[in-house]
């Protein structure tokens, strides 16, 4: 390495001078907040109180991950063989509240599965995180996929020429500049589980269903209830960088194609999508770090029925009030986030772009 | 190097969108009670406030659910009539009890003097009692008495008044008096009769040309409004009320399991599929809009069912709830006003508390919004018996209504309530067989507050 002149010293220094502010502004307002929480996820403090605050070490985090594995045994009747429940035909098992440990912290039932004509209890000592957990990477992965999909299709749409295309843009934006809580009230409107609720009228006028569907409250549909207002609303974002990810792709290298006897399906795949990648990356990021911390849907819609990590955190704070508690799930989430956004980089070879 | 530099950039402007998370942790707190000064401050416009620098202003968080905050807000120009120096605002806050309890929860840790008076829930005093000051030491004690003991009893957390008792509440029950008529059928009394008659009017109701008829409609989404519903129908079977007074944990017997699954039965077919999903407005919506033959909801549906534009103006009565194996119980509700420690001017808060809950604030209040008075001389007032002639036959229920409870419990009071209802919604929306969430619910609540298990008080 060659050894700095003296010039470039002086500008370097120059650098640091001028980064101090934003660096005191960025401790202040960032790394101190930052670190409170990590300092008080060690803590047993408690929200809105006087009582005395304790150190706890790890203990939130062993009682928000702890899991384990149990096996049920078939119960036999007398001739040894299985017993079968008469009333749902199904076979008998030992029930998980008996055989998940209760000393000296409680495991709680999550799921029971089947593996190799085995039953299995899975079981936590903090079922509602580990189902929040579930949640949250079920959204986060399907909305995203379809959001970048739909996406990628508008973007592709209003790249190309046509007349209208500069209202076409606008319009396309509207639902990403609607604040999120005023949309989720406009789709718990829509998802109303009575006749005055949209998608039921709709349903109903097709007479696919009864108009009674009860989107919100029916478990099986209260996830893809939030997949689908969360890709309605980011969707046009998400198309948004892709076009201009797709702008900066000159026109060139189609002209050359063409010549070459490319089809419009291999242009695709051998030049937007390969010259495209940086500006998807930068895009994916952006999203699956926004649905990881997926807030304000799931606690307008969903409220205490299903936890996303974020609203779980919320209803530690706020109904048990315990804040090391609430504060450990930030930290799960904020290193949840962290592990997706550096795999991201590294697959993707941001970093290598940015040179 | 260049490559490694520029990852080590990468890597910091991750951190840097990462940590925005912690605003769900942290910074929310601030935020949501942002949003609620500005509504605040949005919701007094009208209230010209640049000329009078020297007022004082009291605010006061109140509820919204039907026509309250237009209530409370006449209430407050009663009081500025009389104190010209007084400025009484009032902030709207979330209908649903569990979000308002969160809004008040970050004034408080903020040790805010934004707020000077909070309503306060009839469970809330034992949880929130620190942060209040003792009413009696500002001139309450003349006036206690007047109030219904019970409630002064609830609000008086080691010997400190907490709270002056505002309205009461319990949970009745609503029916058509249009339609028991029109299909031949008494009042309901028990909860088999209530599943009978609710069928047979959906099914007349519905081919007479209504698809969205339904018998009978209830809060059963999954928040404290279902514990104050759950709790009516284990106390009406002799299943007890959650937790004894004497801190036994009672929940878990066959009296509980056998009224909760006949719930559970009512759900998708005397009840809509979505009243797991419903709120006190919901429901209330849905009756009245007409669509529902029999509700539980609060008294304040009262009045409102029989406003103007009500499709069942002078249509329905009430009564009190159906019983199963025990007799009719309905849940203690009520709300209260406390004063804030953190308050600038405690004295003047403590003035307007006791201004809005006294004879006359509360005379108004019940007449225009049939809210229960705590007063119990009202009930024999006839203006406010004109207006709801409910409230002197059901004065015995309000009175001997079932608590819920949160002064054994307390503090623990919000997640004991917490994983009774989360229990309960399992059940009814079938995620749960009723035996086994019972069973686990038994366990949870031992973790909870260290008590031992025991039977169930019985109602009769």
């Amino acid at each position: 390495m060659k050894k700095m002149s003296d010039l470039a010293k002086k500008e370097q220094k120059l650098a640091y001078k001028l980064l101090l502010p934003t660096l005191i502004i960025l401790i202040l307002i960032a790394f101190y907040p930052l670190g409170q929480v990590f300092y008080t996820s060690f803590t047993d403090k408690e929200f809105a109180s006087s009582n005395e605050t304790h150190f706890v070490g790890f203990d939130n985090y062993k009682k928000l991950l702890s899991l384990n594995i149990e096996e049920l045994e078939p119960i036999l009747n007398e001739n040894g063989e299985q017993k079968i429940d008469p009333e749902t035909n199904e076979p008998v098992y030992e029930r998980p509240i008996d055989v998940l440990p209760r000393e000296p912290v409680r495991y709680k039932e999550f799921k029971v599965f089947n593996i190799f004509g085995k039953r299995y209890v899975l079981g936590a000592t903090d079922p509602y995180f580990i189902s929040a957990l579930g949640n949250t990477l079920t959204f986060t992965i399907i909305s995203v996929f379809l959001e970048t999909v739909i996406g990628m299709i508008i973007a592709l749409v209003v790249n190309s020429n046509f007349k209208g295309r500069g209202a076409m843009r606008a319009v396309m934006l509207i639902p990403w500049a609607v604040i999120t809580v005023v949309s989720a009230r406009m789709w718990e409107w829509m998802l109303n589980s009575n006749r005055t609720g949209f998608f039921n009228i709709l349903l109903d006028k097709f007479n696919l269903a009864d108009g009674q569907i009860a989107f919100l409250s029916k478990d099986s549909l209260q996830l893809p209830s939030m997949i689908a207002v969360d890709v309605w609303k980011t969707a046009p974002f998400m198309a948004l960088l892709i076009l201009a990810g797709l702008q900066l792709i000159p026109e060139n290298l189609y002209e050359a194609a063409r010549i070459d006897g490319a089809g419009k399906v291999k242009q695709f795949f051998t030049i937007t999508l390969p010259l495209l990648k940086p500006s998807l990356a930068v895009a994916l990021i952006f999203r699956t770090l926004d649905a990881l911390r997926v807030f304000d849907v799931f606690q307008v819609l969903l409220s205490s029925k299903k936890y996303s990590l974020a609203s779980y955190n919320y209803f530690q704070l706020i109904k048990s009030r315990e804040m090391g508690m609430a504060s450990s799930i930030g930290v799960v989430i904020f290193v949840l986030i962290f592990v997706f956004a550096v795999s991201y980089i590294r697959l993707l070879g941001v970093d290598q772009n940015a040179n | 190097m260049f490559s490694k530099k520029s990852s080590i950039v990468a890597i910091l402007l991750v951190l840097m969108l990462t940590f925005s998370v912690f605003a769900v942790g942290c910074t929310n707190t601030e935020q949501t009670a942002g949003d609620a000064e500005e509504k605040q401050s949005e919701n007094n416009n009208s209230n010209d406030e640049a000329k009078d620098d020297e007022k004082v202003t009291i605010t006061i968080a109140g509820g919204a659910v039907g026509n309250e905050y237009e209530l409370t807000k006449k209430g407050a120009e009663m009081y500025e009539k009389e104190h010209p120096n007084v400025n009484v605002k009032v902030l709207d806050t979330p209908d649903l009890a569990d979000d308002r309890l969160g809004l008040y929860l970050q004034f408080l840790e903020a040790k805010s003097s934004k707020v000077d008076l909070y309503q306060l829930d009839v469970i809330w005093p034992g949880d929130l009692g620190e942060h209040f000051v003792d009413l009696n030491k500002y001139g309450a004690k003349k006036v206690t008495d007047k109030h219904f003991e019970h409630i002064i009893k609830n609000n008086t957390v080691n010997g400190e008044l907490k709270a002056m008792p505002w309205f009461t509440d319990g949970g009745i029950f609503y029916y058509r008096t249009d339609l028991l008529k029109k299909y031949n059928l008494d009042v309901p009394k028990t909860w088999d009769e209530l599943e009978k008659a609710a069928k047979k009017i959906q099914k007349g109701e519905r081919e007479a040309g209504n698809p969205d008829f339904f018998g009978f409609v209830f809060q059963g989404n999954s928040y404290e409004g279902l514990t104050c519903d759950a709790i009516e129908w284990l106390y009406s079977n002799n299943a007890g009320k959650i937790i004894s007074d004497d801190k036994k944990i009672t929940v878990n017997n066959e009296n509980a399991v056998e009224i909760l699954n006949k719930i559970k039965g009512f759900v998708g077919t005397i009840s809509p599929e979505g009243v797991t999903g419903m709120g006190e407005e919901d429901a209330r919506n849905i009756w009245q809009a007409g669509n529902a033959a029999f509700m539980r909801n609060w008294p304040y549906a009262y009045g409102l069912g029989n406003s103007e534009d009500s499709a069942i103006k002078g249509k329905f009565d009430v009564a009190p709830l159906p019983h199963g194996k025990g007799s009719p119980a309905s849940c203690l509700g009520g709300w209260q006003l406390g004063v804030s420690k953190y308050s600038e001017h405690k004295e003047i808060a403590a003035d307007v508390a006791l201004f809005m809950t006294s004879e006359k604030v509360q005379k108004m209040r019940a007449v225009e919004g049939s809210f229960n008075p705590t007063i119990p001389s009202l009930y024999e007032d006839e203006e406010i018996l004109e207006a709801n002639p409910f409230m002197g036959e059901l004065k015995d229920m309000f009175v001997n209504g079932v608590a819920r409870p949160s002064a054994a419990t307390s503090p623990n009071y919000a997640e004991t309530s917490e994983l009774f209802y989360k229990a309960v919604h399992s059940i009814i929306t079938g995620e749960e067989k009723a035996e086994d969430a019972l069973e686990v619910l038994e366990l949870d609540l031992q973790d909870a507050t260290g008590f031992e298990t025991g039977e169930p008080t019985k109602s009769n």
